[in-house]
């Protein structure tokens, strides 16, 4: 099980993490999401789109954030974890991404601790493909309340 | 016969399905996404589905019952998760339209997603924002 390492505090930096988008990888996202929209998995649909080959699934991406999120807060993440994002630019096979969080409050009311971040996803050309804001409530009777 | 996206309803329920995040789907899943996380290699006995599987699963219904068409992107995604669920998890999927408007050549959707697990608990909330080539 993923074990929550330390305390958080606000301006805390969340752990990033860092993929490389392949375009076998975005197959293997249609496969598993069932989501095979050509703009994903179709190089000739997709050369003549806007974007002009083809783009990772949006949540193929954002589960980097979910990954961080994990990594930060453990299981909690799982049972009371929360995420508002906005697609702002396509990624690319190829790309690199690498995810970007950081606490901006934590707060404590009643018996919960909320934790609050402003999270993201950035490219390797310094493109940011989602920004949002993302929080967890941890119960402050608990032992690992604040972590 | 083509789904007329303008004919779609604010309320009305565009997918249910039910889902069962079993042991290889879940692979799957941890696969394509490299998740690194080992919540679903617990050496406790529970592995735990990563929660975006949940939301993946959830998003398909609408893929799929909505008959995306293709060139549609995600503009912008809200989810709440509301407790983990384990591996073997049989999941009640459902989507409703909550807006349904057209600014210039795009239409935008936005749907409301419920996931609840066996025993009725809601697991996840969300709402997702997508864009529909209007013509």
């Amino acid at each position: 099980m993923t074990m929550v390492e330390r305390e958080f505090g606000e301006g805390d930096s969340l752990p990033a993490v860092e993929k490389l988008i392949t375009q076998e990888q975005i197959e293997r996202y249609a496969v598993a999401s069932g989501d095979f929209n050509p703009i994903h998995v179709d190089h000739e649909f997709a050369a003549s789109s806007q974007f002009e080959r083809t783009i990772a699934h949006g949540m193929l991406v954002t589960a980097s954030i979910s990954e961080m999120m994990t990594l930060a807060f453990g299981e909690t993440w799982s049972q009371s974890g929360r995420l508002k994002i906005r697609f702002k630019a396509p990624v690319y096979p190829g790309d690199r991404i690498n995810t970007f969080g950081e606490v901006k409050s934590v707060r404590d009311r009643d018996s919960t601790r909320t934790v609050a971040c402003s999270i993201g996803v950035r490219t390797d050309n310094g493109e940011v493909a989602i920004t949002g804001d993302a929080s967890v409530v941890f119960p402050l009777s608990n032992d690992t309340a604040g972590r | 016969m083509p789904i007329d996206y303008g004919d779609l309803t604010v309320g009305q329920k565009i997918s249910d399905r039910t889902h069962m995040l079993d042991a290889v789907l879940v692979s799957q899943y941890v696969d394509a996404v490299e998740d690194r996380t080992g919540l679903c290699s617990s050496v406790d006995g529970r592995p735990l589905v990563p929660p975006m599987a949940i939301a993946a699963l959830s998003l398909r219904g609408v893929v799929q019952d909505l008959e995306i068409p293709g060139g549609t992107l995600h503009a912008g995604q809200e989810l709440e998760f509301r407790g983990a669920v384990g591996v073997g998890a049989e999941l009640d999927c459902s989507a409703t339209l909550a807006q349904n408007s057209v600014r210039g050549d795009w239409r935008f959707l936005m749907v409301e997603l419920v996931v609840m697990d066996g025993a009725g608990l809601v697991v996840m909330i969300g709402k997702s924002t997508i864009i529909i080539p209007a013509s």
